[in-house]
């Protein structure tokens, strides 16, 4: 981001820049580390020193939109265009408030339904997203972004695996349970409270140590707070801040060795912006102070466990509604900070993000931008490059500093779940969305197409990707099957063993499972979440 | 935002959060407003039902929209009378439409 001041430059975040950086401006916390390769602690440099010479980074789109069938073409589309993982999206009407179709809310806006995703409200609906995909070798992300929706997203991913005779413990592949999404990013209504929210997450975390050893349980998503308005160090802070709860629960809870536990959570998510720079050192940053983490507060020794593995999704809210042409070259700049910076899977947001949800085009694009990356620039053959650059490393130890001392914020206040609780953690987004808007109309911060240089020459009008028109009524008709042709008896069995497992301290995964096995549809779910827990109260914003 | 820059402009702001169009329609008569702004997030024809809600109960209420709203959706808005707003419409620019909107109204 070019700051047109003359008087101070500083990153995105704020941190001041100077002209050019020399050798005194490594601080000693990173000086000492000037020797260490990619693959030595602590791993600033990257956790493998192959890089992508042995492991390219997996190309791993969002998707899905209208019924199963149209997500699973989609998927499919990805795939045989070079996608080497996926991603399949719920229906956020229903999927994030765990409604069936037929509830109130979702009827109200219901040719909404559809358009962020298939309505999946039993196992027969993610079936038929599934089908003819090779999921027992294609890494696959099941959904469940929303921390109350992705036991249910799992279990029905892991039920369809099963029926196809994959053992789970075979299975690859991650969910994400993000409690960035769920209570800072989109506050919507009706949410478990962040309390109960955490026993679910600790239970999938023990559940997938113990039954699904390749599948990474959940995947705190930094994007959520960086899209949300968390600058670079506070996205960076306060994944930590929620590594940390994570990790303390399972720690209390006692049944799960350490070291295993922070493996399993290991795989977290970040974005990368148009400050090029800022973020590249975010992830070293991150690295060091996962290892660092993991080493002082848990006395992790764990190579394994002390590597830290990140997914990147390129900033949604970079991407301007004016002159979508340009966001192509957007992507491929987020895209490019994120290989530099160390990346093992990445995610391009779509040239017609601020339009609509991505047409095939506009997906294929993604895809194309991470394979002229992968492919013709030569960029994955050495590791870590920018290694050794007295501003990056400047850059990277300052970014550690500031996110750490972010993460200590947190931690005064009770912990990063007290934050969300508080509304604190909405005000620091809140304040920073504000004052990057203020720039932009003041004049300070320029964004092609927008701020400036509006004339469009765009030889035709991108007008966004409709979707499909009868998901809704094609859900209600598979509600009605599903309530006709299953066994009753059982599912109310199943259902009333699942409140009992909600109600006292068992996991409740395997219960999520015979739920699911019996025809349990996400709705009558969500009523036994809200009969336990009730719902979460929305922080009053200052 | 939008409803920060309103209150900055002088507004008094009621944040609906997630609503139905029903309760959209009940927030607008109870607490009789001037000028009522939809955050689309979805599907277009969802909106041109909660203003179709919106007229029948009050025929003369002011309406803007902004949020994701593709080319073809803002003239399907602007057809029945709607000001949009997409992404990259400056704050300025939507609480002078506010302003102006709201007397025209009361005028």
């Amino acid at each position: 981001m070019s700051s047109r001041s003359s008087s101070v430059v500083t990153s995105r975040s704020g941190i001041p820049l100077k002209a050019a950086y020399g050798p005194d401006d490594v601080p000693d916390s990173l000086r000492r580390h000037a020797g260490t390769l990619p693959g030595d602690a602590p791993y600033h440099r990257g956790g493998f020193p192959q890089g992508y010479r042995t492991k390219p980074w997996r190309i791993f789109q969002l998707s899905g939109f209208g019924n199963p069938e149209d997500e699973n073409e989609r998927i499919k589309f990805l795939l045989k265009h070079g996608e080497t993982g996926f991603l399949m999206e719920h229906d956020r009407n229903t999927a994030d408030h765990l409604y069936n179709v037929d509830h109130p809310d979702v009827q109200a806006r219901r040719e909404d339904v559809g358009q962020t995703g298939a309505v999946m409200q039993s196992v027969r609906e993610v079936a038929i997203c599934l089908d003819g995909i090779p999921i027992e070798s294609t890494y696959g992300h099941a959904g469940g972004a929303v921390v109350q929706h992705a036991p249910f997203a799992l279990a029905a991913y892991w039920t369809v695996a099963r029926r196809r005779g994959i053992p789970l413990a075979e299975l690859g592949g991650t969910g994400q349970s993000d409690f960035f999404l769920t209570y800072l990013g989109c506050v919507t209504k009706q949410q478990i409270p962040t309390a109960a929210g955490l026993r679910l997450n600790a239970d999938i975390i023990e559940f997938c140590s113990r039954h699904a050893p390749k599948w990474v349980p959940v995947s705190i998503a930094g994007y959520n707070g960086g899209d949300t308005g968390l600058n670079a160090w506070q996205e960076l802070g306060a994944v930590i801040a929620n590594a940390i709860e994570y990790l303390d629960e399972v720690q209390r809870r006692g049944h799960l060795d350490m070291a295993t536990a922070a493996y399993r959570v290991g795989g977290v998510n970040f974005r990368t912006t148009m400050d090029f720079f800022e973020d590249i050192a975010k992830l070293r940053a991150a690295r060091k102070l996962w290892h660092d983490l993991l080493r002082d507060r848990y006395g992790i020794t764990d190579e394994r466990a002390l590597r830290l593995r990140i997914h990147i999704v390129t900033a949604g809210s970079m991407m301007t509604y004016a002159q979508p042409f340009n966001n192509i070259v957007r992507g491929t700049m987020m895209a490019l900070s994120a290989v530099l910076g160390g990346t093992q899977s990445l995610g391009v947001s779509g040239y017609d993000e601020a339009i609509s949800i991505p047409s095939e085009h506009a997906h294929q694009m993604s895809v194309r931008i991470q394979q002229i990356l992968q492919h013709e620039t030569n960029i994955g053959a050495v590791t870590d490059p920018l290694g050794g650059s007295y501003y990056v490393e400047a850059l990277t130890a300052e970014m550690a500093e500031r996110a750490t001392g972010f993460a200590a914020q947190i931690a005064a206040q009770g912990g990063f779940l007290a934050t969300l609780d508080s509304g604190w953690l909405h005000a620091r987004a809140r304040d920073n969305q504000v004052a990057w808007q203020a720039a932009e109309e003041e004049g300070r911060q320029t964004v092609v197409g927008v701020t400036d240089f509006r004339d469009d020459h765009s030889p035709f009008e991108i007008d966004g990707f409709p979707g499909v028109n009868d998901a809704y009524e094609v859900a209600r008709s598979r509600l009605e099957d599903v309530r006709r042709e299953r066994h009753e008896v059982g599912a109310h069995a199943a259902l009333k063993s699942l409140e009992q497992a909600c109600r006292g301290t068992d996991n409740i995964m395997p219960k999520m499972l015979d739920a699911l096995e019996a025809e349990v549809t996400l709705g009558e779910i969500g009523d036994v979440y809200r009969s336990v827990w009730g719902d979460w109260q929305t922080p009053e914003l200052a | 935002m939008v409803a920060r820059a309103l209150r900055d402009g002088g507004f008094h702001v009621i944040m609906g959060g997630m609503l139905t169009g029903q309760e959209i329609v009940r927030a607008a008569v109870d607490e009789d407003v001037d000028l009522v702004g939809l955050n689309v997030g979805g599907h277009v024809e969802v909106v041109v039902r909660v203003i179709g809600e919106l007229r029948a109960a009050r025929p003369d209420l002011p309406i803007f929209a902004g949020g994701v709203l593709p080319p073809s959706s803002c003239r399907r808005l602007s057809a029945l009378g709607v000001e949009t707003y997409p992404p990259g419409s400056s704050l300025e620019d939507i609480v002078e439409a506010a302003r102006r909107l709201t007397s025209q109204a009361s005028a």
